[in-house]
């Protein structure tokens, strides 16, 4: 990215470019609308069916509103599904491997970035090799290490690969952000007689706010979705993530689709509500990892 | 008081099957502990697996097994869980893999269990059978024994049954099952005529083709010469099985197969047969539960034997099936032997309330009051009656690998992307 | 002296929860696995596993029954569908959005929708508006006037239409991550740069060609590699969707793996094909900057 653009690069803010043809507006605008429906469609349908009998999905009314709203698929997808505690799974796992990966990043990036020696750029592209191998390559070792250790069935399973997995994008995404706090603080702590740990935890950490947004957002995209792992690490239900958890309630009623539109939409929703109040956050916090990486 | 009759012949006759030998060479096992565990007295935790998920045909027979012995025995706290069939198979493999398996677990009988009793996974039910020897025939634990010893709790035993929407059959001109096969392909040919699709199947998980396939393949074969295949005393280079295979393929190219089932579960093709989709749909005799529990559907439908396909090599009464359906304890249970114990009792009731419902025939001596047995599980045990030879299903009988070779090739062949020769050829060179 | 070893002791203190998560998480079990795929491994137990050599390899490569190749193609082909079909749609609908249009926001925020939701979710609903006898897609061409557009054995049981029809969730998944990233390479091209163009006669399309996509070559770069190597992993949606049948039409070399070691107990196998999906990414990883170096260079030199 041009050097001179970083600062509005990830601002949102509004600003208009030159006049455009009323034609190919109206055909922008088309466009636009088309992709927009497509996207909520779906996720309308969901909804829609989530509230249905199999009557309903199965007869005429495939598209419309319920016409009787069966708020019981809710009841059942809740009691019998176990979605509650699923959610609350994937939280825990989720929250834990963003705080692990941002702490372990954070610390790397800043002996790369920080310090002066004589393998750091070494290091880093170590570190890079991660964006592109496939987590699921090392998934028969860590099976075997954990099965022997007896460590499946536990939350730390699915953290420590999920940690280890979101540290390389973290890496990529906070050298970005390091990159831009200069250098003279580092030298101005020095002259007041801070070590390397103090700068660390006193001047740059605090500067890094900005970041950890941005690298959650990336961390929790990769481990809320997880499903090998997930799927093959934990076996009881009372750990199981949402992933796995969905997968198991839709095996259990494949015919019964109002239970699953229900699961589908408990899983979906919180997410999609949170963002919707904080959409200009995440995006900008989203596009600050591209531009900054 | 029939009933009874046909079950105890049915036992008789399952005797001279000598089931399947299942047991090739084992050469680990778990000792089994001391007998003398009073289950009553016993204040412990249990979990159990299973695939009694609630569009299971089995999961009131588990309900109603589990609330009874809460009953008795009040101090036993039994956690269960039940997984959908296909991903049940991943599942449990990975548990005993990684030595997680819960103190009890469903598994399917011969090599499935094999493959667990082999890596030393599966506690030993010698001791804790002896008590329940004159309930539970020995022969009806034959597939779950290797090595002469017992490792698995039988629940039903089921065989292979061609259902019937006989309201469809009666749109085409029939009022019975065609007994023969050429009737039963001019039957096809009328139902296709009216529009009405004979078959239907779930692609999607590849052990319902089967049930159609290895069907064929015994009517054309012959029991005994399918039997030696599975079990490894044979080659698949069967040129006759390639014949067979050929006309199973025949059937789909003719369009008697929905085709749209090829990305469908079973659950949904089942639901579909109970719309009235289907004419034939061939599965598990577990299924007449389901049947019967649908009073708009259960008047029109009839279950038979699939016709001889050739008359040479096979005849009726010989069967897809067996006591497949079995509980065991794991190796790794902190309380293995009152798990044994609370398993025989479980499996019992299961066994009882199962055959009641209608989900299959019972391993067990049957006890108490069975007539209220549904009449499509009569006509199944009538059919078990006349039956003198059985070949376990062949994802059953194989270990994991070779089965997962087999049901490739299986659904290579329903996909008309190799032909019977094909079939028997990728198998042969596969396979050992 | 003293300092240079407290430096690099700090510098080890510092890197240690980094080293250890990705040593022992990642870099040593990739290289357990390249042992294992040596031994014919069936079981956890690694004590006594009887030394294969290549023979992974070459009955993973000649099997009828595991079709490795089909595999193999099958995720190149969904590579290839995502650079030159999600990746233009994502570009068409940054560069649309950069025009400052009206209602700019809530386009941007609603074609980000779906990037939030859970891929087991978009699987087990796409199942849902897939399925044969219920599902919306079918009602959908029936509303607007086409029949019978369903292939045989249904959108993902038909052998030719299951691997596009594993690819349409993708793409609807994905088209607002790329998005978003090309969005704000769109914005940061300076309005004036922009303005200049327009002012010298370009046409909007000429803007953006010309002016605008050489600016976020950048962010098309790394559009390309998270494309590629995510089409290379991909696994979630194609394990929900359909477990890479029907007849292996959608499987790729993770949905093998997974099959290979949890329904036939072949770990070692596992362990090849989890090599060799490495191998792959690594492969296009550099095949990738090498064909962006390539242009960077041979751009310059025509400027200058």
């Amino acid at each position: 990215m041009a050097e001179k653009n970083t600062l509005n690069a990830y601002s949102l803010d509004q600003y208009q470019v030159g006049k455009t043809n009323k034609v190919v507006k109206t055909l922008i605008y088309i466009g636009l609308v088309i992709w927009a429906m497509i996207d909520l469609f779906p996720i309308y349908w969901m909804f829609t069916f989530s509230l249905k009998s199999n009557e309903e999905v199965y007869g005429m009314n495939v598209m419309g509103l319920p016409r009787d709203w069966l708020w019981s698929n809710y009841q059942r997808a809740m009691t019998t599904g176990n979605m509650p505690r699923y959610f609350l799974n994937s939280i825990i796992v989720t929250v834990a491997a963003i705080l692990i990966s941002l702490i372990a990043a954070l610390m790397a990036t800043y002996a790369i970035t920080r310090i002066i020696w004589k393998g750091s750029q070494l290091t880093y592209s170590f570190f890079m090799l991660g964006i592109t191998i496939p987590i699921h390559a090392s998934i028969v070792p860590i099976f075997i290490t954990l099965s022997k250790a007896h460590m499946l069935n536990s939350y730390w399973s699915l953290i420590v690969p999920y940690s280890a997995f979101s540290l390389s994008m973290a890496i990529l995404i906070c050298t970005g952000f390091m990159n831009d706090i200069p250098k003279d603080l580092d030298e101005a702590a020095k002259i007041d007689g801070c070590g390397l740990w103090q700068t660390f935890g006193m001047i740059i950490v605090p500067l890094m706010k900005p970041a950890l947004a941005t690298i959650s957002i990336y961390t929790f995209l990769q481990c809320w979705n997880e499903l090998m792992f997930a799927n093959v690490f934990i076996s009881k239900n009372a750990l199981k993530t949402l992933p796995v958890g969905i997968q198991a309630l839709s095996g259990q009623h494949t015919t019964d689709w109002g239970p699953i539109g229900a699961a589908l939409v408990i899983a979906t929703f919180p997410t999609l509500l949170t963002y919707i109040f904080m959409s200009k956050n995440i995006q900008e916090s989203f596009i600050a990892g591209a531009v900054k990486g | 008081m029939k009933l009874k009759k046909v079950a105890a012949t049915l036992l008789a006759s399952a005797m001279i099957l000598s089931l399947a030998a299942c047991g090739k060479d084992t050469n680990s096992g778990s000792g089994s502990g001391s007998n003398n565990t009073d289950l009553k007295s016993e204040k412990i935790t249990l979990n159990m697996w299973c695939i009694a998920t609630e569009s299971d045909s089995n999961r009131h027979s588990y309900e109603e097994a589990i609330k009874e012995m809460k009953a008795e025995y009040p101090d036993i706290t039994l956690n269960w869980e039940a997984f959908e069939n296909q991903s049940y198979k991943t599942k449990i493999k990975a548990a005993v893999a990684a030595d997680e398996l819960p103190d009890i677990f469903f598994t399917w009988s011969c090599a499935f269990l094999g493959d667990f009793v082999n890596a030393g996974k599966v506690y030993c039910l010698d001791d804790t059978y002896q008590a329940y020897k004159s309930e539970l025939p020995e022969v009806m634990m034959g597939n779950s024994t290797y090595n002469g010893k017992h490792y698995g709790v039988p629940l039903t035993m089921n065989i292979v049954g061609l259902f019937a929407n006989m309201d469809l059959l009666k749109e085409a001109g029939y009022t019975e099952i065609p007994g023969t096969y050429d009737e039963f392909i001019a039957c096809c040919d009328a139902l296709k005529a009216k529009g009405i699709i004979p078959f239907g199947c779930a692609g999607s998980e590849t052990w319902c083709v089967t049930e159609y396939l290895e069907s064929v393949i015994e009517k054309s074969v012959g029991a005994d010469a399918l039997n030696d295949i599975f079990l490894g005393r044979a080659t698949w280079n069967n040129a006759e099985v390639g014949k067979a295979v050929d006309t199973f393929q025949k059937m789909v190219n003719d369009g008697y197969f929905d085709p749209n089932g090829i990305s469908l579960k079973n659950d949904e093709v089942k639901n579909n047969f109970m719309a009235g989709k289907y004419a034939f749909y061939m599965n598990g005799t577990w299924n007449c539960a389901d049947f019967a529990n649908d009073p708009n559907f259960f008047p029109k439908v009839k279950v038979a034997e699939f016709p001889v396909i050739n008359s040479g090599a096979a005849k009726l009464g010989q069967l897809i099936g067996g006591p497949s359906d079995t509980l065991a304890v794991a190796a790794s249970s902190k309380n293995a032997a009152a798990a044994a114990k609370y398993t025989f009792e479980l499996g019992k009731k299961i066994c009882h309330y199962g055959y009641l419902d209608g989900c299959g025939l019972p391993a067990w001596t049957p006890y108490g009051d069975t007539s209220s047995v549904n009449g499509l599980t009569q006509a199944v045990s009538e059919i078990c009656a006349k039956a003198d030879s059985y070949v376990l299903f062949g994802d059953t009988a194989m270990n994991a690998d070779e089965a997962n070779t087999y049901l490739d090739y299986v659904a290579q062949v329903y996909g008309c992307q190799i032909d019977g020769a094909g079939f028997i050829k990728g198998l042969s060179k596969d396979i050992r | 002296m003293r300092d240079k070893i407290y430096k690099n002791v700090t510098i080890f203190f510092f890197l240690l929860p980094a080293l250890l998560l990705f040593v022992g998480v990642l870099i040593y079990p990739i290289f357990m696995s390249a042992y294992y795929s040596f031994f014919d491994l069936r079981s956890v137990s690694t004590t006594n596993m009887p030394f294969y050599g290549i023979k992974n390899y070459i009955e993973l490569f000649t099997s009828g029954s595991i079709s490795f190749w089909k595999a193999l193609g099958n995720s190149l082909l969904l590579a290839i569908l995502s650079v030159f079909l999600q990746l233009p749609l994502s570009l068409g609908l940054a560069l649309m959005l950069g025009k400052g249009i009206k209602g700019e926001r809530a386009f941007l925020s609603i074609y980000f929708m779906p990037v939030l939701i859970s891929t087991v979710v978009i699987g087990q609903l796409w199942r849902k508006i897939y399925n044969p006898d219920y599902g919306i897609l079918n009602a959908v061409l029936s509303l607007m006037g086409i029949e019978g557009a369903m292939p045989l054995g249904g959108w993902l049981g038909n052998v030719k239409s299951a691997l596009w029809c594993v690819f349409i969730p993708t793409l609807w998944q994905y088209v607002g991550y790329h998005m978003l990233l090309m969005y704000a390479g769109v914005r940061s091209v300076s309005p004036e740069l922009r303005e200049a163009a327009k002012l010298d006669g370009a046409t909007d399309a000429q803007v953006d060609w010309y002016v605008v996509i050489p600016c976020i070559k950048n962010i098309l770069r790394v559009s390309v590699i998270f494309a590629v190597t995510g089409s290379l992993k991909s696994f979630d949606l194609i394990y929900v969707l359909t477990e890479g049948g029907p007849l292996h039409a959608t499987e790729v070399p993770s949905t093998l793996m997974i099959n290979m070691l949890f329904l036939r107990n072949r770990y070692g196998m596992g362990s090849t094909i989890a090599v060799l999906m490495i191998l792959l990414c690594f492969a296009f990883a550099l095949l990738i900057s090498a064909a962006f170096k390539e242009r960077e260079y041979y751009g310059r030199k025509k400027h200058t």
